[in-house]
């Protein structure tokens, strides 16, 4: 049986009078990598803010190990890796500062900490670039310097927040497999945000869906897929596209025929998904 | 333990270092102007109890100068919570607010105290004749742990950038002004005789002039100086324990 890492039940945060989260939760064990799927302003920076202490919720319990988050904050911090949507590095300190500071404020003993930092920057592939000043670097470059920051203390559980967001799919892909290996090789639990489809469907063996604030279906990629129908006909109205869904390619065909509209059939993808549950596309 | 202080001191100073030579050079052009203006230009033969003015003149500046330095370190934890949010690394870490808190006061003693340096510098330079009083020590530390606790405060009160430039414009400027660094408070009238004997800062100059200039040291200003800095702790504290969950 896998060990519960972080369970939250109920969770609820206020912006003013508008609740943006309503009642969330979440249960993550060992090893899991659980994606939160939703359109911008679905709540999900919100959650992984509350999740790790950076905003207080206004209901709801979180617990880290059976130990309440708030209560034992500081031991349950120490399980916890962040790799915020934003980069937040020290522009001004180079690659090896920005981690020893991380090393520092982490506990890491200090015979360790060099090490450490030097693991680091080997497993990002940014030995060569240890002295020099962040602002210098590229958007992947900084993003994978983010994600080994979040993993030097070797959390039990990553929170990454939207974390190929704006980078160009050769660079997206790379940190994909960056991300893979740390679930796969080290059996990190992670929590990832995105509102790309195709990086939750390639990362995550759980996926929730959320919109408003709350969680409107949750399984595996597969699962939630194959709840739709394997095949999907999409029929080109004037205005907008109609979609239908079967169990077979066969019955799509069928119907297909039928159809005096333009029409084609493609596998249903999460986003079919997302557009059924939802009535409008993830980017909407 | 520790981890929370020491990793404050060394990110802050890290970065400091990058930026010294503008950060010693913006530090030094202020104090410097207002020696050419009051001290050469307007006092050179004033004298104000007793004293020649720019003699009067140099531990206000000390005031002032380290003052600017050790609050201004609220303009920086502004700057790295709303902008870089490179303070959230300090906030998700498992460290205590009492040693961020601590970090960034001691992070602004530093700063003040390369000001004050540079002030001592100038008086060299402008051959004031400064009587020092060993008391000068424990009063020119509490009064820039107490800015800083101030700034620590304000930069956590605060919800964007436009806020802080308000507080600075309508409290900070104004008793810099007002609070006996470049004339003696007593000839204020009795309205603004209450409200800067309300101040903290009015204390602070008060006791580091007596103990740069050979005048008679109140140690009742040094407790008023502690109690402050004791409250401003709290409030620093309080205010940082706000938006950490």
């Amino acid at each position: 049986m896998k060990t519960v890492v972080l369970q939250a039940q109920g969770l609820q945060k206020k912006y003013g009078q508008k609740l943006v989260v309503k009642g969330f939760d979440l249960t993550i064990c060992e090893g899991d990598f659980i994606g939160l799927l939703g359109p911008n302003g679905a709540g999900k920076t919100t959650i992984i803010k509350t999740l790790t202490g950076l905003s207080k919720p206004d209901g709801g319990h979180i617990t880290y190990h059976g130990k309440d988050f708030f209560s034992h904050s500081r031991s349950a911090k120490k399980t916890i890796g962040v790799v915020p949507q934003h980069n937040n590095l020290d522009r001004d300190l180079t690659a090896y500062e920005n981690l020893y500071l991380h090393s520092i404020l982490q506990g890491v003993p200090k015979k360790l900490r060099r090490g450490k930092v030097e693991e680091a920057l080997e497993f990002a592939g940014l030995s060569d670039y240890r002295n020099q000043q962040v602002k210098t670097f590229s958007g992947g470059m900084k993003r994978r310097l983010v994600i080994v920051r979040a993993l030097l203390h070797q959390p039990k559980i990553l929170f990454m927040d939207e974390p190929t967001v704006g980078l160009d799919p050769q660079i997206r892909r790379s940190l994909w497999d960056l991300i893979i290996k740390v679930n796969q090789s080290r059996k990190t639990a992670i929590l990832l945000t995105t509102h790309y489809i195709s990086e939750a469907e390639k990362l995550c063996s759980r996926v929730k869906i959320i919109d408003a604030g709350s969680i409107i279906a949750e399984d595996t990629p597969d699962h939630l897929k194959k709840d739709m129908g394997k095949y999907v006909l999409e029929v080109f109205q004037e205005d907008h596209i109609d979609r239908l869904f079967f169990p077979t390619k066969e019955m799509a065909y069928h119907k297909m025929k039928e159809i005096p509209h333009e029409a084609k059939i493609r596998e249903v993808t999460l986003e079919d998904v997302f557009i059924k549950l939802t009535g409008r596309t993830i980017d909407a | 333990m520790l981890n929370g202080f020491s990793g404050v001191l060394y990110r802050e100073l890290h970065v400091f270092s990058k930026k010294i030579k503008r950060q010693i050079l913006a530090s030094s052009l202020s104090p410097f102007l207002f020696l050419i203006a009051f001290g050469w230009g307007f006092g050179k033969d004033v004298t104000i109890n007793g004293l020649p003015y720019i003699s009067f003149l140099i531990p206000g500046l000390i005031a002032m100068s380290t003052l600017n330095q050790c609050y201004g370190i609220s303009q920086e934890i502004n700057i790295s919570r709303f902008y870089f949010h490179t303070f959230d690394e300090f906030l998700i870490a498992p460290i205590s607010p009492v040693e961020i808190v601590i970090g960034e006061a001691f992070y602004g003693v530093f700063k003040g105290t390369i000001s004050m340096g540079l002030i001592f510098l100038y008086a060299y330079l402008f051959q004031v004749k400064l009587l020092f009083n060993p008391i000068f020590i424990p009063a020119v530390f509490l009064h820039m742990i107490l800015f800083a606790l101030l700034g620590v405060t304000m930069a956590m009160i605060v919800h964007d950038h436009g806020n802080q430039a308000n507080l600075n414009t309508f409290v900070i400027t104004p008793m810099i002004f007002l609070c006996g660094t470049f004339f003696p408070v007593d000839k204020l009238p009795g309205f603004f005789k209450v409200i800067v004997h309300s101040l903290p800062l009015t204390y602070s100059t008060k006791i580091i002039r007596a103990s740069l200039t050979g005048g008679s040291v109140d140690l009742t200003h040094l407790w008023i100086i502690l109690g402050f800095s004791v409250l401003f702790f709290f409030t620093a504290l309080w205010a940082l324990k706000r938006v950490e969950a």
